[in-house]
C-alpha cells in the first residue's frame, strides 16, 4: 500500500462507518464533517510539497498503521492519577493529556474569573460557534479522528495569572496514532499563556502524535504558547499552530525540541489586523537519526505590524534538521516590519540541514530582512577553552549551549526561561532530561529516573 | 643549577605544509623570566600556538618536555592542566558563555584532571574575587560572556586574571603588549609581577623593548626564521631597541 492510501483508508473508515462516532460530541461532529470534506483535497497536496525532509511529510508520517482510540478509551487513567507535580505549590493550571483522553487536575478548578477550560467533547452551547470557526483549520486527518481535546476561553480584559500547563503523555505497548487538539480563544485585551510539554513513558512503542493548536488573538490580546518536546525516538511529531491575529495584538510562541523521533512543526499564521506583535522562536538538538523541520506561513495583511523569527538548530551525529520560513506582506500591508533569523550549527559530517528562507513582499513601504547560516563550533573558541583546561568535549557543549542562549532569552516567562537553560545543558550533557528536572512542570512518577 | 621547566630540542612546526619553525632550542628554568623578540614573521607566535598545543600547527619533529612530560603527546587541556598557560594575543570573544561559567569549568576540570573535588560555588566565588584584584579587573565583568564587548586592555587584563585563577607554572605571554595604552600596560605587567614566584616561570614575548621595562626578563633571546639566533641578558632588548633588527638578520643571514 502506497502512502496516499494508507491515508485514503482513514477516509473510508470513517466513512463507512456511520456509526463509529455514534455519541459525537457536536464541537467534535462539526470539525469531523468539515475535514472530511477536505479531506481529498489536502491528501493530494501532500504529495507537492518537497520543502521538507520526507520523513516529516504528512503522507510519510500517517503510512504506517496506527492504532486510533475510536471510542475514547480511557486505557491509561493511572497514569494521570500517578501524574505527580515535582514541585510544591506548583504555579499553574494544569491538564494532563494520556494518549488523547483529556484530564483536568484540582489545580483547573482553581482557575481564576475570566478563565475557562472545557474538554472539546464538553465545550458550552454558547462556544460552539466561536470554537468551531477558530478550529476550522489545521490538518484534516487530525479533527477527523479527533476523539477529545482542549478549548481555552480567556473573557475580554482579563489576565491569567499564571499559565496554563498542558502535559501530553504517552503510554502504551500498541503502536497509536494520538490526535490532539488545543483551541485558545484570547478575548479582546485579554492575557494568557500556555506551555504544552510532550512525554512519552513508552520511549519503544511507535507513537505518532498529530497536534494542532488553534490561536486566535482578539484585538489587543497577548497570547503566548511555549513547546517543549521530551518524547522519545519511537515518536512521530506532526504539530502544528495556526494563529490569526486581531489588531494591536501579541502573539509569542516559542518551541524546544529536546527529544523525539522526527518532528514536524508547522507554523501558519496570519496577521489580519493592524499594530500587531509576532514573535516567533524555536530550538532543536538534534542527534542520532532524528529529524526536525520547523515551517513558518507567516502572512501580513494588517499595517504596522512586526515580526521577527528567530529558530536555530544544533545538528550532531546523523540527525537532519530543516527550516523552511515564508514571510509574506500582502499589498495592504504598510510599514510591515519583518525580520527573519534562521541558524545552524552542523556538528558532525554527517549531519545535514535544510534552510530556505523565503519572503514574498508585495508592499513597497515594508521593512523586511532575513538570514539563514549553517556553520561548525567556532575553532578557534574551542581552542581558547582548551587552553584554559576545558576539556573538548565540555567546550563543545557549552558553546552549543551559548548559542542557544539567545532563543532562550526571547521567553519572557522567567521561571520556564531559567528552566530551559537548564534543560537544554541536561540535554547536551546527555542527561536524560526527564521531567523530573523541570520545575515549570511536573513530573510523574513513572518517567522519573 | 635548578631543574629544567621545559626544555625545547630541535623543534620544527609549521601550517599547511610551510615550515615556521626550524629548529627551536630554549630551556627555562623554574624563576626565569625569558623574552622572546623578533622581527614579524619570524615564528614567535607559531611557537607560543605550537607549546600551547593549537591545532592549526603541526609539529613535524623535535621535542618539547615540560617538568618531565612530553609537552607535545598532550591535548591543549591537558598541557593547562599540567601548568602550561598561554595569554592570546588575540583573545577569542564567546557569546554566550559568562566568565564565571567559563572560569569554574576551567578550575574544576583542572580540580578533576588532578583527582580533586570541584570548588564549592562560595570558595569560588571568594577565589575569583581575590584574583581580579590583581589585575584591577571590574566585578561588572563576570557576567558578562567572555571577552564580549571587552576594550583592547580589559582583553588582556582578562589573560592575565585567568593567569591568576589557573596558577601556571609557566605562562607564555603572546604580545601581551600590543594594542595596550601605558596604564592598561602597567597594570597588566603589574599583574604579571604578582604572580611571579621561584617556582614558576615566563616567556614573554613581544616585539617592543616597553614591555621589558615593567617585566625583566633574565634572558632574552632572538627569533629569526624559525631558529633562536641570539641569546644574551636584559641589555640584548636595549640594543635592539636601538639598532633595529638588521644586525641579527644580516648576523644570521650569513651563517
Amino acid at each position: 500500500m502506497n502512502a496516499i492510501e494508507a491515508l485514503g483508508q482513514y477516509l473510508v473508515l470513517v466513512q463507512s462507518n456511520p456509526g463509529l462516532f455514534r455519541d459525537d460530541p457536536p464541537l467534535l461532529a462539526r470539525l469531523r464533517q468539515e475535514a472530511l470534506g477536505r479531506l481529498p483535497g489536502e491528501i493530494e497536496s501532500y504529495r507537492a510539497d518537497k520543502t521538507i525532509p520526507a520523513e516529516c511529510r504528512p503522507d510519510t508520517m500517517y503510512a504506517p498503521d496506527y492504532g486510533i482510540n475510536l471510542q475514547h478509551l480511557e486505557m491509561t487513567a493511572d497514569v494521570a492519577s500517578a501524574f505527580r507535580c515535582g514541585v510544591p505549590n506548583l504555579n499553574c493550571y494544569l491538564a494532563v493529556v494520556v494518549g488523547d483522553v483529556v484530564h483536568f487536575t484540582d489545580s483547573m478548578l482553581k482557575a481564576p474569573e475570566g478563565l475557562e477550560v472545557y474538554s472539546l467533547r464538553n465545550v458550552p452551547e454558547k462556544y460552539l460557534d466561536m470554537a468551531a470557526y477558530i478550529g476550522r483549520r489545521g490538518d484534516s486527518l487530525n479533527a477527523l479522528l479527533l476523539s477529545d481535546g482542549i478549548y481555552i476561553r480567556v473573557a475580554e480584559g482579563y489576565e491569567i495569572d499564571k499559565p496554563i500547563q498542558i502535559v501530553n503523555i504517552f503510554n502504551g505497548s500498541t503502536p497509536m496514532l494520538t490526535p490532539r487538539r488545543v483551541i485558545v480563544d484570547a478575548r479582546p485585551m485579554s492575557a494568557v499563556k500556555v506551555l504544552l510539554c510532550d512525554h512519552s513513558q513508552s520511549p519503544d512503542t511507535p507513537h505518532l502524535a498529530s497536534q494542532v493548536v488553534n490561536v486566535n488573538a482578539a484585538e489587543g490580546a497577548h497570547v503566548e504558547i511555549y513547546d517543549i518536546e521530551e518524547a522519545a525516538p519511537a515518536t512521530r511529531r506532526r504539530w502544528q499552530l495556526i494563529a490569526e491575529q486581531a489588531s494591536n495584538s501579541e502573539l509569542t510562541v516559542s518551541s524546544a525540541y529536546l527529544h523525539g523521533g522526527v518532528s514536524a512543526n508547522e507554523y501558519i499564521i496570519d496577521v489580519n489586523g493592524d499594530g500587531c506583535t509576532t514573535n516567533l522562536s524555536g530550538l532543536a538538538i538534534c542527534t542520532g537519526q532524528q529529524v526536525v523541520s520547523n515551517k513558518v506561513t507567516l502572512r501580513h495583511h494588517g499595517q504596522h505590524c512586526t515580526s521577527r523569527q528567530l529558530f536555530k538548530n544544533a545538528v550532531f551525529d546523523q540527525a537532519h534538521g530543516a527550516f523552511g520560513g515564508r514571510v509574506i506582506v500582502e499589498e495592504e500591508a504598510c510599514h510591515t516590519d519583518a525580520a527573519q533569523t534562521n541558524r545552524n550549527i552542523l556538528a558532525s559530517p554527517d549531519a545535514r540541514m535544510d534552510a530556505s528562507p523565503q519572503l514574498e513582499i508585495y508592499c513597497d513601504e515594508v521593512k523586511a530582512s532575513h538570514g539563514a547560516t549553517t556553520g561548525q563550533l567556532d575553532e578557534r573558541a574551542l581552542f581558547y577553552m582548551q587552553s584554559r583546561g576545558i576539556p573538548r568535549d565540555e567546550a563543545r557543549r557549552m558553546l552549543t549551549q551559548a548559542f542557544m542562549t539567545d532563543v532562550i532569552d526571547n521567553i519572557g516567562y522567567e521561571v520556564l526561561r531559567q528552566r530551559l537553560h537548564v534543560l537544554v545543558e541536561k540535554r547536551l550533557n546527555g542527561d536524560a532530561a526527564s521531567c523530573s528536572t523541570c520545575a515549570t512542570a511536573c513530573h510523574s512518577n513513572t518517567t522519573e529516573q | 643549577m635548578a631543574e629544567e621547566l621545559l626544555k625545547v630540542r630541535n623543534l620544527h612546526a609549521g601550517i599547511d605544509g610551510k615550515e615556521i619553525l626550524r629548529g627551536v632550542d630554549l630551556t627555562i628554568r623554574p624563576g626565569e623570566v625569558h623574552a622572546i623578540m623578533g622581527p614579524n614573521g619570524s615564528g614567535k607566535s607559531t611557537l607560543s600556538g605550537v607549546l600551547a598545543g593549537d591545532p592549526r600547527y603541526t609539529v613535524t619533529s623535535g621535542s618539547a618536555i615540560f617538568h618531565g612530560v612530553d609537552l607535545l603527546a598532550l591535548s591543549p587541556e591537558d598541557r593547562s592542566h599540567e601548568g602550561l598557560f598561554l595569554s592570546f594575543q588575540y583573545p577569542v570573544e564567546i557569546p554566550g558563555v559568562t566568565m564565571v561559567n567559563f572560569m569554574r569549568a576551567a578550575v574544576n576540570a583542572k580540580r578533576k584532571y588532578l583527582g580533586e573535588e570541584p570548588m564549592s560555588a562560595a570558595d569560588f566565588l571568594k577565589m575569583m574575587r581575590q584574583k581580579r584584584a590583581v589585575v584591577e579587573l571590574d566585578n561588572k565583568l563576570a557576567s558578562r560572556s567572555v571577552n564580549e564587548g571587552f576594550s583592547g586592555g580589559e582583553k588582556k587584563r582578562n589573560e592575565i586574571f585567568q593567569m591568576a585563577v589557573l596558577e601556571p607554572r609557566l605562562s607564555i605571554l603572546d604580545e601581551t603588549d600590543s594594542g595596550l595604552d601605558i596604564d592598561a600596560l602597567r597594570i597588566v605587567a603589574g599583574g604579571v609581577n604578582k604572580l611571579r614566584t621561584d617556582k614558576n616561570a615566563t616567556i614573554v614575548i613581544t616585539h617592543y623593548q616597553r614591555l621589558l621595562d615593567y617585566i625583566k626578563p633574565d634572558v632574552v633571546h632572538i627569533l629569526y626564521k624559525g631558529r633562536i639566533v641570539h641569546t644574551g641578558g636584559p641589555e640584548l632588548a636595549l640594543e635592539l631597541e636601538e639598532r633595529g633588527y638588521d644586525w641579527i638578520k644580516q648576523e644570521a643571514d650569513q651563517l
